[in-house]
């Protein structure tokens, strides 16, 4: 596949105070980062407000606003959310839909397992897309995918995030959507990510909690797939019974772990941007907890090509 | 008395970010954006956007129904607003169902805002093991947009404020009735806002009268019966304007609201006129009135020079 310029993001859990978000997306923009993307879930701030606070403070960094749940917002609240941000600050947004964190979904009394629930994120899209197009917002829609479903229906859409870092489920992605992918589809991956110059343990503890949420979450054809399922099973067991992510940590292993996560000292990241980019892959967003402070985010940021 | 600015949600945002900063401008109190059915526009959004364009004035959503979003939204929504606007906004609520949603939902959202850990199940909510990740950091009031009379008396028993819409006679009554549920948790008067929106033109030219018979016309087609009991008004004289509505639309059915209608479900005149109409509540026990829409021929016009009435007035 042809090697793509890669767009680099850091992505922004909405559980700090909206201000320490702008500034830290305000820093983002400083150190020339290309994108921030602001999370939304259940128990987070409310994703495009926080959207719009980032954008009065900021003059060029694109804004992406999710994973955005059709499970728990309409698609009129989602295009309405953008139609209004744009007016006012411009084409710099961009949005990713899928099905959202289930544990946190089912925390907030959503139903996570409707029928055929990646069709009810395509309709959600298609009325999303018409809203913006009538409206005049060119905005990208991403779908945030893991499973071979999901990563079928990223098809019709502009573009597909991968929940996962490793090279080797990258590509399985990748062989399944790229015989049906249009011209210029995107690939991209957001992943929990730790890229440092001096290590933090607090930090590297974080990224273990992120990464093992999203190992834990992703559907069992991928587990299957990687034979992830047996070793998992005792960690989703306690999940299931209620404990804390935090407490359960300890049973999901750190091999399994870190085909999740992006996790590198900032001197071998360059290697291993190189290979996404063999790959095909044209967008990475570092998730948690690379924005635990403004100095992850110029660590990862001194670390990234042109820096 | 204080007076606040009323904006659709389906006005253009250029022109409720102009009313917004005209409104701080000449010290309004709050500005209250409504939400209106089938358009484009995300009410919250739209007051994010408004709260980052002002400084000082109140900014509130009219209002949001918990059955349209899920309740760990509309927490995180109202506490979202309220960090940006440092405790300058105010959610309004409304389901028109019984009041045990509604209390239910005011309840809850205090309880998230508290950042406590939830597990609730009812007929319409279910929580389990859910907390908010963030700090809410201000207290959200709440304010009650309802009409019907167990929900205003429900208000009076705990929101932080009511929003009262409907013709004059009705809101003399519903103030009488929220002021039952204030009295009956001996809640101090003084803690408690009442706000009344009703539709307000300035009147420059007879012609503009067309404005209010419009809005009126818009607002008794949806006004519920009970409503119309209260305030004394037949439902034969509103069954023609339904009617009309629906065969010719807002402009044919414009053309039959009769006089006395006309008066008593808005308030138009001259700038004096109208304020001194809306200043006339305050015997009722009104602490704030939201001027518009329609507002007038000229909309930022009408907001500049009812302030200054207002104002002067003060």
């Amino acid at each position: 596949m042809e090697k793509a310029k890669i767009d680099f993001a850091v992505g922004l859990n909405a559980y700090e105070t909206v201000k320490e978000i702008v500034d830290k997306c305000v820093e983002a923009e400083r150190l020339g980062l290309d994108y921030v993307w602001i999370g939304d879930s259940p128990p987070h701030l409310y994703c495009p407000s926080v959207a719009a606070a980032v954008a009065s403070r900021t003059r060029k960094i694109r804004i992406g606003l999710g994973l955005l749940s059709p499970l728990l917002h309409t698609p009129d609240q989602i295009s309405g959310g953008i139609i209004p941000l744009t007016e006012a600050y411009g084409d710099r947004f961009e949005i990713c839909l899928g099905v959202g964190d289930r544990s946190q979904l089912l925390r907030a009394g959503v139903d996570t397992k409707p029928a055929r629930v990646w069709d009810h994120v395509l309709k959600a899209k298609r009325k999303i897309a018409r809203s913006l197009r009538a409206n005049g917002a060119a905005t990208k829609i991403w779908l945030g995918a893991q499973g071979p479903k999901m990563l079928a229906a990223s098809k019709s859409f502009d573009g597909v995030l991968m929940n996962y870092a490793s090279p080797r489920m990258i590509n399985w992605a990748i062989d399944r959507i790229k015989p049906v992918a249009r011209k210029g589809f995107n690939f991209g991956i957001y992943a929990p990510s730790y890229v440092y110059r001096k290590w933090r343990p607090q930090a590297y503890r974080l990224l273990r909690i992120a990464s093992a949420v999203v190992a834990l979450g992703a559907p069992a054809a991928v587990l299957d797939e990687f034979r992830f399922s047996k070793r998992l099973r005792r960690a989703m067991e306690e999940l299931e019974a209620g404990l804390r992510i935090e407490s359960v940590v300890r049973h999901v292993p750190s091999e399994i772990v870190d085909n999740f996560s992006i996790y590198t000292p900032s001197c071998r990241l360059r290697s291993y941007l190189s290979e996404l980019g063999d790959l095909g892959i044209s967008h990475i967003v570092f998730g948690f907890p690379q924005n635990l402070s403004k100095i992850t985010i110029r660590e990862l940021a001194s670390a990234l090509p042109n820096s | 008395m204080k007076l606040d600015l009323g904006i659709s949600s389906s006005s253009s945002l250029s022109a409720a970010i102009q009313f917004s900063k005209l409104a701080e401008r000449n010290s309004l109190n709050c500005i209250w954006i409504r939400e209106a059915l089938n358009t484009q526009q995300e009410t919250f959004t739209i007051a994010s956007i408004i709260l980052l364009e002002t400084s000082k004035v109140n900014v509130g959503t009219v209002v949001t129904s918990p059955l349209d979003r899920n309740i760990s939204t509309i927490a995180r929504a109202a506490a979202t607003l309220s960090q940006m606007g440092g405790g300058r906004f105010r959610l309004g609520l409304d389901a028109a169902r019984p009041n045990a949603l509604m209390r239910d939902a005011a309840t809850l959202l205090r309880r998230i805002w508290r950042g406590e850990t939830i597990t609730f199940t009812s007929d319409r909510f279910r929580l389990s093991n859910y907390y908010a990740r963030y700090k809410a950091g201000f207290a959200t009031p709440i304010y009650f947009g309802v009409r019907d009379l167990k929900l205003l008396a429900l208000a009076g028993e705990i929101a932080e404020g009511v929003i009262l819409s409907g013709p004059k006679r009705y809101i003399e009554k519903a103030v009488a009735i929220v002021d039952q549920g204030l009295r009956k948790r001996r809640r101090r008067r003084r803690s408690f806002r009442f706000v009344v929106w009703v539709p307000t033109v300035i009147i420059d030219k007879k012609s503009d009268l067309k404005l209010a018979r419009e809005a009126v016309a818009t607002v008794l087609a949806d006004t519920p019966k009970a409503v119309l009991e209260m305030a004394g008004i037949a439902q034969e004289m509103v069954k023609p304007i339904k009617a009309m509505m629906a065969e010719k639309g807002v402009n044919g059915a414009s053309r039959i609201i009769a006089e006395d209608l006309l008066r008593e479900a808005a308030i138009y005149g001259s700038p004096e006129e109208v304020a001194l109409d809306l200043r006339s509540l305050e015997k009722y026990g009104i602490d704030e009135a939201v001027f518009g829409p329609p507002y007038g021929r000229e909309p930022a016009k009408a907001i500049g020079e009812m302030a200054q009435v207002w104002k002067r007035l003060r």
